[in-house]
């Protein structure tokens, strides 16, 4: 249980009070989470196996029992006890990347999932945490803060006090004469669009090297997801509703996601809120990017000589099940010497930076972030490489003491292409 | 490569009935029979992406598994006699 009050949130009037003596909001909210998540809690509850600890980033580097994915579940169940309310336990749902590692690892999700059509779903209730946390008017501080300024904005505030806005997010396709509109198109991140500008750059010089059309939003505002992981649903609903909008009218028929958090988004938030109105095909780039090489679209010919190995996105990786094509694109490129670590080893692995950590909580994402690259200096590495742009932040600084480069796929992939990308790695 | 369309994957395939409680839906995939899912746990809306996940998880799980810490293969024969001797 955490100690909200001594944080500076302010929810202090509501709590410790049985849930039929709360605010009838609060309660009626209260229950019904309760009601929706009541049977996951005690599967979880009563199987006590716990395979999920050791995978958890949090876990290992906090060891905080209060913060694993059997106490977010336990919680449920001593809410529907009365014993708890969501007062007491927002702020602990704050120590979680949304990783999927827990829910994949937990047997109830790896050897039953299918059988039973029952899975474990930790993301989802730690979203369902703290949507009912903001709904009832608990806030995280920073979390606040950042989807105020993402609502004003349309795009997240990934350059801090350096203004994002409509009038700057194609300014990363400057000169590649990308058009407006058309049957693809590329969507492009907050932090991609406006912080590591490289990757965009890189993956539309790839796209049209392999002579894929493809075109830009007329208004492309955020994906959303940043605002429902962090239990800003209304906001979530409003940008994506915006973005589907904008996508009919233009006649758009497929968007191509480089990022894998939108490809989250877009795969399993959007169905969500629009059910079969959702009618547009969502691809991923890597996986269109694989496709050309292997059709021989693509060949990779500049060597790049280096010592290399593979970050596996959690969001990719262990909530997709993507991961054969980023190593098949790194081996087609000459000159790499590529020490991989198999993917259900990186089940374990995170870079601290996805589900909102970085935002509210910069030190524990910095630690999970060390402890990711610490694992990459022991193989010897000099570059690590990544597909998911929010992760190659923290990657970056945490790799930067321990001289090992953090790059993304595209970008690496663009230079043995012989592209000049341009744009920023980040460095302002 | 794959491709996400929400009627690909929120049309479950037909079920073909295996056992009095198992069915089948996608090749060699067995799901118990929804009729007797309905006390203790309760379904999910599974989109088939998902399904598809889970067994390819558990398959790459049960390899890493023998990759680390399998010195031999033995054969189920071997295991029942060495039950006997």
């Amino acid at each position: 249980m955490s100690e909200h009050h001594a944080h500076g949130t302010e929810p202090s009037s509501i709590e410790l009070l049985p849930i039929e003596l709360l605010p009838i909001d609060t309660a009626q909210a209260s229950s019904d989470f309760v009601d929706e998540w009541r049977n996951a809690a005690y599967n979880c509850y009563s199987s006590g196996h716990k395979f999920c600890r050791e995978v958890c980033p949090v876990m290992q580097v906090t060891r905080n029992e209060t913060w694993t994915p059997t106490a977010f579940h336990a919680n449920v169940v001593a809410m529907d006890k009365g014993e708890l309310d969501i007062a007491d336990i927002a702020e602990d749902y704050v120590n979680c990347t949304q990783c999927g590692a827990c829910e994949l690892r937990c047997p109830n999700t790896l050897m039953l999932g299918d059988f039973y059509r029952f899975r474990t779903r930790t993301v989802d209730l730690v979203k369902a945490v703290r949507t009912l946390a903001v709904d009832t008017g608990i806030h995280q501080p920073q979390w606040k803060t950042w989807n105020e300024l993402t609502d004003a904005r349309s795009h997240e505030p990934v350059l801090g006090e350096q203004p994002v806005g409509q009038d700057s997010v194609r300014e990363w396709a400057d000169g590649l004469d990308i058009p407006i509109g058309g049957d693809d198109i590329l969507f492009v991140d907050c932090e991609a669009a406006f912080y590591r500008t490289s990757v965009p750059r890189a993956v539309a010089q790839i796209l049209q090297m392999a002579g894929h059309e493809f075109g830009l939003m007329q208004e492309q505002w955020c994906c959303g997801g940043p605002a429902a992981e962090m239990g800003y649903r209304d906001q979530a609903m409003r940008f994506a509703r915006h973005n589907l909008d904008n996508w009919k009218a233009s006649g758009a028929k497929r968007i191509l996601v480089l990022d894998p958090h939108d490809y989250i988004s877009f795969t399993e938030d959007y169905p969500k809120y629009f059910g079969a109105e959702f009618d547009l095909e969502i691809v991923l780039v890597l996986e269109v990017v694989a496709e050309y090489i292997r059709s021989g679209a693509l060949t990779p010919r500049v060597a790049i000589e280096k010592t290399i190995t593979y970050h596996d996105p959690c969001r990719l990786n262990k909530r997709k099940g993507v991961w054969k094509e980023p190593r098949e694109i790194l081996r087609s490129i000459p000159g790499l010497t590529f020490n991989d670590v198999d993917h259900v080893t990186q089940w374990s692995y995170c870079s601290g930076g996805g589900g909102g950590l970085a935002i509210e909580k910069p030190e524990l994402t910095a630690l999970i972030s060390g402890a990711r690259i610490k694992k990459a200096s022991e193989l010897s590495v000099d570059t690590l490489v990544s597909a998911c742009p929010w992760s190659e932040r923290p990657l970056s600084a945490a790799g930067e003491p321990e001289n090992i480069d953090v790059v993304d796929i595209h970008e690496m992939l663009a230079e043995s292409l012989g592209i000049t990308v341009g744009g920023s790695r980040g460095a302002r | 490569m794959t491709s996400f369309r929400y009627q690909d994957e929120y049309t479950t395939p037909p079920a073909r009935q295996i056992t009095p409680t198992t069915i089948e839906r996608f090749e060699h995939v067995f799901e118990v029979d929804p009729s007797l899912m309905t006390d203790n746990v309760a379904q999910q809306v599974f989109p088939n992406w998902d399904t598809k996940r889970i067994v390819a998880a558990r398959w790459d799980h049960l390899a890493w598994i023998h990759t680390h810490f399998a010195d031999s293969v033995i054969s189920g024969e071997e295991l029942l006699r060495s039950l006997d001797d």
